[in-house]
C-alpha cells in the first residue's frame, strides 16, 4: 500500500498539507516532552537530564521497529522509501557543529521554534542566528563546496553497507536503547546529588 | 523502577525480537535485472497467430488468453475465451492471481504485440514463468487468420498447407461458408522448390 503518496494513493498534491499536519504534531509533541526547556536539552551534554536521549531514541526504536512490521505485512513498501544520501566526512563535521551549536544555543532547530511558540526570548534570538547562519553559509559555499560534496556514498543504507539485515540493526538498537535507559539513570542521579540550583 | 517503564521496555524487546524471524518469502520474487534482460532479447516469448488458432479450435486446456486493451476495445471483439485485464490493472492483486499457475500458459494479446510485450515484462519482473505474446497482435491475427492472403504459386508446400489451416480457421471463427476452398495441392506439388525449406530454417 505505502508509501502513499509515490504509489499514488494521495495525490502529491497533497505533500506540503500532510507537512504542516506532522510539523503540528511534531511540535505539539516536542513541546509536550518538554523540548522547548533548554535546561532539559543541554542536560544530556552534562549529565544531569536524559530526557532527549529517552525522547529520541524511543522515537527511533518505535519507528525502526514498526516499519519492519508495517513492511512485512504489506502496508508500506521500504523499498521505494526515500533514503538520504550519505556524505561521509561533511556528515561527521556537520554533527560536530550541529552538537556544539546545540550545547552552546540550548536548543535544536526544531525545538527554538517550539520555545518561540511558548514565548522564550532566548529561542528567538536562537532564530536570528539559524537565519544569519544560513546566510552565511549560502554565501560561503564557493569556498568548501569540494569537501561540501566530497565522500559521497549514495543513498545507502547499513543494511546496503554492511550486508546485515535490516532487523538484526532493530534488534541491536533497541537493545543499546533500552540499556542506555536504564544506565543513565545512575549517572543522572549521581549527578543531580551535587546540583542545587536546578530543582528536578 | 516504575513498574510502566519495565512492561514497555519487555513490550519493545519482544516486538524488536519479533523482527527477527520476518522472511522475505511473503513478497513474489524477482527476476534479477541482468536475467531480464536476457529475457527480453530472446523472441521466443512470441506465439504464432497460428499457434494460438490451433489451441484454441483444439480447445487446449492450457491456453488462458489475456486481453491487456481497455474494456472499450475488448467489449468491440477480441478472441474467443479471452480474458480482459487492461494493462494499467494488471498488477492488482486479484489479476496476478491468473500468472504463475502450473500447466497454464498465458498468452497476452493487444492491437499489436507492444502492449503485451509491457505485460511480458511486467510478469517476467515478478517471476512468473508460462506467459507469452501474440506476435503482432490482434492485427496480425486480422491479415493472418480473418483475411488470409492466398499464396503465390510459387511458394512452398508449406506456405500452402499454412493457408489452407488459415482458411480453415477463418471459418471456423467467422462462420463463414466452406465453399471456395481450392485445394490446389497439385499445382503445389508440381512447383516444389527443394531449397527452400532448407534455407528458411537457418538462423
Amino acid at each position: 500500500m505505502g508509501p502513499l503518496i509515490p504509489n499514488g494513493i494521495i495525490p502529491g498534491n497533497w505533500n506540503f498539507v500532510i507537512a504542516l499536519l506532522i510539523g503540528i504534531a511534531f511540535g505539539f509533541i516536542l513541546e509536550s516532552s518538554g523540548f522547548s526547556s533548554s535546561r532539559n536539552i543541554v542536560g544530556v551534554f552534562y549529565g544531569y537530564n536524559f530526557v532527549v536521549l529517552r525522547v529520541f531514541f524511543t522515537a527511533v526504536i518505535v519507528a525502526m521497529v514498526g516499519l519492519l512490521y508495517f513492511d512485512h505485512f504489506g502496508l508500506i513498501d521500504l523499498k521505494r522509501i526515500f533514503i538520504l544520501p550519505t556524505y561521509v566526512g561533511p556528515m561527521i563535521l556537520g554533527g560536530v557543529m550541529m552538537g556544539i551549536g546545540f550545547i552552546m544555543g540550548g536548543f535544536c532547530p526544531g525545538t527554538s521554534f517550539t520555545a518561540i511558540a511558548i514565548g522564550k526570548l532566548d529561542a528567538v534570538a536562537y532564530l536570528l542566528g539559524i537565519y544569519l547562519g544560513i546566510g552565511v553559509f549560502t554565501l560561503a559555499y564557493p569556498a568548501y563546496a569540494g569537501f561540501f560534496n566530497s565522500g559521497f556514498l549514495g543513498n545507502i543504507t547499513l543494511t546496503q553497507f554492511t550486508g546485515i539485515p535490516a532487523h538484526w540493526f532493530a534488534l541491536a538498537f533497541t537493545v543499546v536503547a533500552l540499556v542506555a535507559f536504564w544506565a543513565v539513570r545512575f549517572v543522572e542521579r549521581r549527578i543531580r546529588k551535587n546540583i542545587t540550583e536546578y530543582k528536578f | 523502577m516504575n513498574k510502566k517503564y519495565i512492561f514497555l521496555a519487555v513490550l519493545m524487546l519482544v516486538l524488536a525480537f519479533g523482527t527477527v524471524f520476518f522472511k522475505e518469502t511473503n513478497r513474489p520474487k524477482e527476476t534479477p535485472p541482468e536475467q531480464l534482460l536476457w529475457d527480453i532479447i530472446r523472441p521466443n516469448r512470441y506465439v504464432t497467430t497460428d499457434q494460438v488458432a490451433k489451441m484454441i479450435i483444439q480447445g487446449d486446456p492450457s491456453l488462458e488468453i489475456i486481453d491487456v486493451r481497455n474494456d472499450d476495445e475488448y467489449s468491440r471483439f477480441s478472441l474467443p475465451g479471452a480474458i480482459n485485464i487492461p494493462l494499467d490493472s494488471l498488477l492488482n492483486r486479484n489479476n496476478l492471481l491468473y500468472f504463475g499457475v502450473p500447466g497454464i500458459n498465458v498468452v497476452f494479446i493487444a492491437n499489436d504485440d507492444i502492449a503485451s510485450d509491457k505485460a511480458w515484462v511486467l510478469t517476467k519482473r515478478l517471476g512468473f514463468n508460462g506467459t507469452y505474446v501474440m506476435k503482432g497482435g490482434l492485427n496480425r491475427w486480422m491479415e493472418t487468420i480473418i483475411n488470409p492472403k492466398e499464396p503465390s504459386v510459387e511458394e512452398s508446400s508449406k506456405a500452402m498447407a499454412t493457408y489452407e489451416f488459415r482458411k480453415g480457421a477463418m471459418m471456423y471463427f467467422t462462420g463463414a461458408k466452406a465453399g471456395s476452398l481450392e485445394t490446389g495441392s497439385a499445382t503445389v506439388t508440381i512447383k516444389r522448390r527443394k531449397k527452400t525449406s532448407a534455407v528458411a530454417g537457418g538462423c
